[in-house]
């Protein structure tokens, strides 16, 4: 998503200039969603007599979307708004990655079917938690090893105490058992 | 009358169970633990902790989770206070006075002032809620779908005109949650909307992804771009606890004034927490006889809000319980986590678990004397909390959060749905949209789709049916005058000042 924000800020050749390049590109997004939306529901049935349809809902609720999103997009165009901030890449990349990491690892996943001949085994609760927290602790600049991997044990055995033991939650621990 | 008060006796025998005084006692310390942390609001430590109360009870878990909401407001206000960085919006004015107070060395004072006026209006919602249950739900029973349907319009509405920014743009995050909720099977015919045939969408998004990825997730990518020597977190030893005779006097009018103005704030669907205390705040200034001494640390001017936006926090459990309608974001939480237990909220809860509906007002005031209780002698604790340096600090809320939202369902491609909303909220606030209409809307989608379906069903298709009944009529009719006072250039520009100050 944020590759949409890193389009120049002014409106290709036209002698427009995007004034509010927050609003423009943010209704240009929210547009898209509302066709990815009646494009997903297309294939639903409609109003049938009185009653609404499994479609009828969905596609109204995109098609209003639509309308609000370019009326925010038109905003963008007339009137002057801040630029867009810039989009950090370190950061969400380590946190967004150490999640994902975290539920392909707790019950193992085959990657298989995105492309990549790889199948992870599960590893449980007491590695993943400590994988992901090492993971997205390297999102910080500010980041030293020995108190990190002393945080990640401690992290990690506060968590199986209050979420196996004292919560009583099933969860395999190690990839053994 | 006198049901009134076997109704609260029946609720402080729930509530008052060694169990249920222990869940609300837990659940205020940790809401409180979890709210103090910098960046962390309401919302997001309730969404984060709701994992936890679902082993329990049903009744214990409400009981816990209301537990953890006051703690979070209350955790914010000593942010607040004490380093000058709210929690969440609803302590943003704490701030302004609260934090020259601990300048001055008052931190004591401010906190103990934010804590008994916070009880106070407890005590005093407490009986409202109670009192106004009872009534509301009767008027529950006249509602038809279509009275719904218009109901959560207004309530969205609400959303809406409190939202800061663009109304344009609140509008649209609406409709976004709107389209997002109705994922999943169709509640008739059970057909599958807009699931891409994937297997794991088939039951829709669980709202605790979403939220957890809007709120959790997104706020702390966002924190991660921001330096952190901004924090100015007070080192001066806090000396005397306790406000002096004369700051009780000048407090006193304060906290009766922001009770009664929170109170009824807080009723009205749409956030009234934050608005309540910003408004309590602007009147106290506005009657003070020295409006000057606010903003460098008047007593006043930490009293009135903080009694405000408990006194709404209470009483935005009213539309919930009667009409089982959220009012805002947090009491969406709630609604989350009572369908998990099986509860529908709604006028049915008081008369079908009257031990649930009169426990958890119960608990409501036990929540409050808790926070008195336990936060007083632990404000040394939470300031030791504030030196816990962020860079330990979010890969711990990762991984708690993680855990707790596999814990769910047991299922990995929820924590990817929201570490997909984290992303999400994160590009929505580089584009000043807000999250919570998004996320309201989200939890409403499927009820008012629901009454919609049922009331154009009813009516034999015809759409005027929401303005032909009287009761519909007038919802859509204060909802549009609202839409229409806030797209004013007049109000709007002070609506913005509002937020600014």
């Amino acid at each position: 998503m944020p590759d949409d924000a890193k389009a120049p800020p002014h409106g290709g050749g036209f002698q427009f200039k995007v004034r509010g390049p927050r609003d423009f590109y943010g209704g240009l997004v929210l547009i898209a969603l509302a066709i990815l939306a009646i494009l997903a529901s297309g294939d639903l049935p409609g109003q049938a007599g009185f009653a609404f349809g499994p479609g009828t809902a969905p596609r109204m609720f995109a098609t209003l979307l639509a309308i609000v999103g370019a009326l925010v997009a038109l905003t963008g165009l007339f009137k002057d708004g801040p630029p867009i901030e810039k989009y950090a890449f370190k950061g969400p990349a380590y946190v967004v990655g150490a999640i994902i990491l975290f539920a392909l690892l707790i019950r193992g996943a085959s990657l298989e079917y995105i492309g990549i001949p790889l199948s992870l085994p599960a590893l449980g609760l007491v590695p993943s938690t400590f994988i992901a927290f090492m993971v997205s602790i390297l999102g910080s600049s500010e980041m030293r090893w020995v108190e990190s991997l002393l945080a990640a044990v401690g992290m990690t055995i506060f968590c199986v105490v209050l979420f196996v033991y004292l919560l009583g939650l099933p969860f395999q621990l190690w990839p053994w058992t | 009358m006198t049901d009134l008060f076997a109704n609260l006796w029946l609720g402080f025998s729930v509530a008052a169970h060694p169990y249920n005084i222990g869940f609300c006692l837990l659940g205020a310390l940790v809401g409180t633990l979890v709210g103090v942390l910098p960046g962390i609001g309401t919302v997001a430590t309730v969404a984060m902790l709701l994992p936890i109360t679902f082993g329990l009870p049903p009744v214990g878990a409400l009981i816990m989770l209301a537990g953890i909401y006051y703690g979070a407001q209350y955790g914010g206000s000593t942010t607040s206070v004490l380093v000058n960085i709210p929690g969440e919006a609803t302590s943003v004015v704490t701030c302004l006075d609260g934090h020259q107070m601990a300048r001055q060395g008052r931190a004591g004072a401010a906190l103990s002032i934010a804590a008994i006026g916070s009880f106070f209006a407890g005590c005093v919602a407490t009986v409202l809620v109670a009192a106004l249950g009872g009534p509301l739900t009767s008027v529950a029973l006249l509602f038809g779908p279509a009275e719904y349907f218009s109901l959560m319009v207004l309530g969205l509405i609400f959303a809406v005109v409190l939202a800061k920014g663009s109304v344009l743009k609140a509008i649209a995050m609406i409709l976004t949650g709107l389209l997002l909720s109705m994922i999943g099977s169709d509640l008739e015919t059970g057909a599958g909307r807009m699931t891409f045939d994937l297997p794991e969408l088939s039951d829709g998004i669980g709202f605790a992804n979403v939220a957890m990825g809007v709120f959790g997730f997104a706020e702390i990518i966002r924190n991660l771009e921001m330096s952190q020597e901004s924090r100015d977190i007070v080192q001066s030893k806090i000396k005397g606890l306790m406000p002096t005779r004369q700051d009780l006097i000048d407090a006193s009018g304060a906290i009766a004034r922001g009770t009664i103005l929170g109170s009824l704030l807080g009723i009205l669907p749409g956030g009234g927490a934050v608005v309540s205390s910003f408004a309590a705040y602007t009147f106290e200034k506005r009657i003070s006889k020295h409006p000057e001494r606010f903003g460098r640390g008047a007593i006043e001017g930490v009293a009135a809000p903080e009694s405000a936006n408990n006194a709404a926090a209470q009483t935005s459990f009213i539309p919930l319980l009667t009409l089982g309608i959220p009012p805002n974001a947090v009491m969406a939480l709630m609604v989350g986590a009572m369908t998990i237990h099986g509860i529908i909220p709604g006028p049915q809860v008081m008369t079908k678990q009257p031990e649930l509906f009169w426990g958890m007002i119960a608990s409501m005031w036990i929540g409050n004397l808790m926070l008195v209780i336990i936060n007083l002698p632990l404000v040394g604790v939470w300031v030791s909390l504030l030196r816990v340096p962020y860079r330990l600090l979010y890969p711990s809320i990762i991984v708690f959060c993680c855990i707790g939202i596999y814990s769910i369902n047991n299922s990995p491609t929820d924590v990817i749905i929201a570490a997909v909303f984290g992303l999400f909220g994160y590009w929505l606030t580089k584009h000043e949209f807000e999250p919570a209409p998004l996320v309201l809307a989200f939890v409403l989608g499927p009820l008012m789709e629901e009454n919609l379906r049922r009331a154009m069903l009813i009516a034999r298709g015809d759409a005027t049916v929401f303005l032909t009944r009287p009761i519909s009529a007038g919802l859509i009719f204060v909802a549009l005058v609202l839409l229409a006072i806030a797209t004013l250039p007049m109000i709007r520009k002070r609506r913005d000042e509002v937020f600014v100050e």
